[in-house]
């Protein structure tokens, strides 16, 4: 057999460990959910040795979590219960485990804070012209492809700007500006549920309504806590095929179902999204599938509204979801049984008026977050009396 | 010169006509499929390169020892190949949504390694054949001329180079290209195998040939089929000396797709309102307004004002007309369309206008950038009335700013400001930059109530979406340290950059190591003579990307332009090989005066660039590329002859020569353009000359380097 000299041993030993180097290039080919499988689920993995040594002022324990040998921890917060061994940090990126302790590192430290029309988040059916304190802090716990907010929803929380916000100054800014309600939007509130329970709370107490406007991703025992104080809720229900959820979300379509199921036991005020994403969530059949469990689960009265799409993030290569579809789905919706269908992200669009389902007249006119035209008394309709389900109160004039 | 080895050359110049032809075939493709820029061509060039160097590579290993090489496998190989050309160019298309989630955008190392795997077959077989051919001449003639083989291959590179860019690409489909490219791969390689002298050779050959045809007819066939949206349908397909273009229907809106990205919709009415009415609410009486490139829509707010003259700049005429047959935009009074380059247009022009709206993608191409440098900024100015109004617009956000972005409209900011005294960012899905010398209005419902004018997205939207709080937040993020961004170092493309990393959190920084630790190893492997191929390989390809950067920033399109820039950047291959040749006794000397000649070339194109690129015709861009191509030719004989001439030489020779030049193609595009601007990029590749030139003219100190490194 032929010898290598001792020279040429180092160059091939070198030559095959620097391939090494190439596994950051060679790791679409890999089985982690990616490249190949990453067709079918792109849902986020444990982020292992990210979490930082020491906590920092905005830590807070986790509201709900187990502990388990070895100094690991199972959040308890959202379905993927993440099991974090000490050092790691969650798939929604808030959630660390120190010491085998469970940390939410977004408490008091929000990234996002505005004060907006109700109708903006959107809220059709609660308290229209009002305006709502809204915050987020980083995280989420989905992965969607075409995610509005992914500067923050995909990120950590050292990883952005933050203003200091904790419970109490949250609230008392609030009432400040003269917001009759607080939001938990942009990102996604389950993943900093520790902060949004909090602040909840003290609102509640301080005569404040809480709105959740959520992915509804979230297990049955921190939402039925959260419901004690809530008082209104928006959640996306992304598509209704959990291969869909998989693929554009990273999540799963069961526990979002089983969220809405408890919203309507709990009788919370309850709006539901689903934006139409050219492709993947405008088939006809699967619409009319959704308008059946929502029927036969949490009945015809709680509003859908069908959002328009728009080019975004990863997902920039599908036009904008044609008018003409979301016309259509609104139409087979209402035909489907449900009373309050609304179309969304289309300006001037008649689907983003409320007409009564008993008499059909126009209730209230949106041209955008204006509302021109404006027919409850109360929570009934002023032609006919009906009763109009949602949260409504009299003082129409309120922002104009 | 006997038939058989003539034909055998044939196949060779054939195989290069094949190459050239689906190499440029599979940039568009791959700029159509993957919103491609240049760092997209770069990866494209860089695996092409880097396979066919394995495929030299694994032809010097296996033939002749293991596989005897012969002209009836050469004509099979090259069948295979020419039936790859096909699969190649519906992998490219079909493969994508099935390893991509459909309509996503795709990162750095996923486009790297699907260019790898779709293209990986065809190359390694063409980098496989080329050393091939030489091994079967050999087979009869042992002393056959390995420059010889090069040369032939430069003929055949350059045909292919010439068809397409003056030819193929104005007249038929990339399918089409593929067809006609590959005829004479599969006539000649027929030819060949007719002087084999076997028995019942026919019986063979016919299947062979017939079923390449086949695939290849079966290309064109299917090529619409291929090209079908999964939503709506395809009204409209072509392609233009730009770029693809493609418009979609579905439920009564039409889409226009150019490489592959949505751009202008029907029903887009929030983006054509803001676009227009943020500017014009500024001012009074707006008369003439200039318009680069258009939005679904936005004719019928410009109506609304009233205006004079409307002079509306888009650069493919193939687009506008498009954009009239499917209502995209509205013919209205005044309207002038001028199918120019933007930047070309007002650098021409001496008219004034009133307001200029420019409604252009990202900077994430060269392309794009120039019309947010310094440089058109202040042309800009030239052309605006006193009190006129510039507007832009970049990517927006809901909620938070990132910071990349930050630094990207900080960085705008910054450069916009050094022309006007009032640059106001108006946030939303869209930032709107208003730039004027006077002070800017943003009340811009208030505004358009008092001119009469009704826009129903503005008056509904605005006070919720657009609060003083929200515009003065985002006003005061503008960090007023942050570099300006200029044609020649273009700092949005690297901050652009640094967003599709952060977009898809990934970093290059892994992959250029390990490139670099591999090329390290590398070079302590080789020859001199074989460094020199290698710098000049490197230098070469870099001076062609910097080169097509260079198209860029200085003429705005680069889609038509890639045909030809490839194929005077082997133009001087040939020429340049054959004089090499001739004066391959010359030695050393003359690759020292080679490597001088490149160097001198690489100062003569700072001192253009620096005098101002602009200014100068196409024309020398080209001629430059010629002459680096021709010492680049000249050097390959005279190193092959320093090595020795043998089967050996010759593949280490091709190999260092293609190593060399994907190494080149890469660091030029992914670190030198983006991070020191195209100046500091010329000056790194003279410093890569500089090195060859110390390694080939003072042996004894690269001996001494080389014995150093190795010990410590």
């Amino acid at each position: 057999m032929k010898t290598i000299s001792r020279r040429d041993f180092l160059y091939y030993s070198g030559a095959l460990l620097s391939t090494a180097m190439f596994a950051d290039v060679c790791r679409p080919f890999a089985g982690d959910g990616r490249f190949i499988s990453g067709l079918d689920d792109i849902r986020g993995k444990v982020f292992k040795n990210d979490a930082p040594k020491t906590l920092w002022k905005w830590s807070h324990e986790g509201f709900l979590y187990d502990k388990l040998d070895d100094g690991k921890v199972v959040c308890g917060i959202c379905p993927h219960r993440c099991i974090l061994a000490p050092g790691d940090r969650s798939v929604c990126r808030s959630k660390v485990n120190i010491n085998g302790k469970l940390y939410s590192l977004a408490y008091g430290n929000p990234c996002a804070v505005n004060n907006d029309p109700v109708e903006k988040k959107p809220l059709f059916h609660f308290r229209p012209r009002s305006m709502v304190f809204s915050l987020a802090t980083t995280g989420c716990n989905f992965r969607c492809l075409n995610c509005q907010n992914w500067e923050i929803s995909q990120a950590k929380p050292h990883e952005v700007r933050n203003h200091e916000l904790f419970p109490a100054e949250a609230v008392e800014t609030a009432q400040r500006l003269g917001s009759e309600s607080i939001a938990y939007t942009y990102s996604e509130a389950v993943t900093f549920f520790e902060y949004m329970i909090d602040i909840a709370r003290l609102a509640k107490e301080k005569g404040l309504h809480n709105l959740w406007i959520s992915n509804g991703y979230i297990n049955q025992k921190p939402l039925l806590e959260l419901c004690k104080v809530l008082d209104g809720a928006n959640i996306n229900l992304k598509s209704y095929s959990d291969d869909i959820y998989r693929k554009l979300n990273g999540g799963r379509l069961q526990p979002v179902l089983n969220t809405l199921k408890t919203l309507h036991e709990q009788k919370i005020h309850l709006e539901v999204t689903t934006l139409v994403v050219p492709g993947y969530i405008d088939d006809e059949e699967m619409i009319k599938q959704m308008c059946g469990w929502i029927l036969d689960n949490i009945g015809p009265d709680y509003p859908l509204h069908f959002l328009r799409f728009f080019p975004k993030y990863k997902l920039d290569g599908l036009p904008p979801t044609p008018v003409s579809t979301l016309t259509r789905f609104r139409e087979l919706a209402i035909k489907e049984g449900i009373r309050y269908v609304y179309v969304g992200n289309v300006p001037n669009h008649e689907g983003n008026n409320t007409y009564c389902h008993n008499c059909s007249k126009l209730l209230i006119e949106r041209e955008g977050y204006f509302l021109p035209t404006y027919n409850l008394t109360g929570n009934k309709c002023k032609f006919c009396g009906t009763k109009i389900p949602g949260v409504w109160d009299n003082s129409a004039s309120r922002r104009d | 010169m006997k038939k058989n080895e003539r034909v055998t050359l044939l196949v060779v110049i054939a195989a290069g006509i094949s190459s050239i032809v689906v190499q440029l075939i599979t940039i568009r493709e791959f700029l159509a499929q993957f919103h491609g820029n240049e760092f997209v061509i770069s990866l494209i060039l860089f695996n092409w390169l880097i396979l066919g160097g394995i495929g030299t590579l694994v032809a010097h290993l296996i033939t002749p020892r293991y596989w005897e090489p012969s002209s009836s496998r050469l004509c099979q190989l090259s069948f295979i190949l020419a039936a790859l050309s096909v699969i190649q160019i519906y992998s490219i298309r079909e493969l994508r949504d099935f390893f991509f989630v459909h309509g996503s955008s795709v990162g750095f190392y996923p486009t790297l390694a699907y260019i790898f795997l779709t293209i990986a077959p065809y190359c390694l077989l063409i980098g496989f054949i080329l050393p091939y051919s030489l091994f079967v001449l050999r087979a009869k003639t042992p002393d056959y001329s390995g420059t010889r083989i090069y040369i032939t291959d430069n003929i055949g590179d350059i045909t292919g180079g010439a068809l397409f860019s003056f030819a193929l690409v104005f007249l038929v489909t990339p399918l089409k290209a593929i067809f006609i490219a590959n005829l004479p791969l599969v006539a000649a390689s027929f030819l060949l195998f007719s002087f084999t002298g076997k028995q019942r050779k026919y019986l063979k050959i016919i299947p062979g040939a017939a079923i390449t045809l086949l695939l290849l007819a079966a290309g064109i066939f299917f090529e619409p089929f291929s090209l079908a949206p999964s939503e709506g349908k395809l009204v409209h397909y072509s392609e233009s000396r730009y770029g693809r273009i493609a418009v979609h229907q579905d439920n009564g809106q039409h889409t226009l797709f150019t490489d592959g990205v949505p751009v202008f919709s029907t029903q887009n009415q929030s983006i054509a309102e803001e676009t227009i009415h943020y500017p014009l609410a500024q001012l009074d009486n707006p008369q003439r307004v200039l318009l680069i490139s258009g939005e679904g829509g936005i004719m019928k707010e410009l109506k609304k004002h009233g205006l004079k003259t409307v002079d509306y700049v888009e650069l493919d005429p193939e687009i506008t007309a498009v954009q009239f047959k499917f209502g995209l935009i509205e013919n209205i009074e005044g309207l002038n369309v001028i199918n120019q380059d933007g930047r070309a247009f007002l650098a021409d022009s001496d008219k004034i206008y009133d307001a200029i709206i420019l409604n252009l993608p990202e900077p994430d191409t060269f392309q794009v950038n120039r019309f947010f440098t310094d440089q058109f900024f202040s042309l800009v100015k030239k052309r605006l009335a006193p009190d006129g109004v510039l507007s832009f617009s970049m990517e927006g956000y809901d909620n938070y700013l990132a910071e990349p972005q930050r630094q990207k409209l900080s960085s705008l900011y910054n450069t916009v400001k050094n022309h006007f005294k009032h640059v106001l960012l108006m946030p939303g899905l869209k930032i709107f930059f208003l730039c004027r010398d006077i002070s800017i209005k943003t009340d811009i419902p208030a505004r358009l109530a008092e001119k009469g004018i009704i826009a129903r997205y503005i008056r509904g939207y605005y006070y919720g979406n657009l609060t003083k709080k929200r515009i003065s937040d985002l006003n005061n993020l503008m960090d007023p340290n942050t570099p300006k961004n200029s044609d020649d170092s273009p700092l949005l493309m690297r901050l652009m950059f640094s967003q599709w990393f952060a977009k898809f959190s990934s970093s290059p920084v892994g992959f250029i190591a390990a490139l670099a630790g591999l090329t390290i190893i590398y070079l302590f492997r080789i020859k001199r003579e074989e460094f020199v191929l290698f710098s000049t390989g490197a230098m070469t390809m870099g001076s062609e990307i910097l080169i097509i950067f260079a198209f860029q920033i200085f003429y705005g399109y680069i889609y038509f332009q890639i045909g030809l820039i490839i194929t005077v950047f082997l133009a001087g291959l040939l020429p340049g090989a054959l004089l090499g040749d001739r004066l391959r006794e010359g030695g050393k000397q003359i690759l020292v005066l080679t490597d001088g000649l490149l160097i001198t070339l690489m100062g003569i194109l700072i001192l253009a660039l620096k005098m101002g690129g602009d200014r100068l015709p196409s024309f020398f861009f080209l001629v430059f590329g010629f002459m680096v191509s021709l010492a680049c030719g000249f050097q390959f004989p005279v190193a092959l002859h320093l090595g020795g001439g043998g089967n050996s030489a010759v593949t280490r020779s091709f190999s260092a020569d293609l190593i060399g030049a994907a190494c080149g193609t890469l660091i030029t595009s992914l670190v030198f353009l983006p991070y020191f601007g195209i100046i500091w990029a010329t000056a790194g590749l003279i410093f890569l000359k500089l090195a060859s030139l110390i390694v080939i003219g003072t042996p004894k100190l690269s001996n001494f380097l080389r014995r150093y490194v190795l010990r410590s």
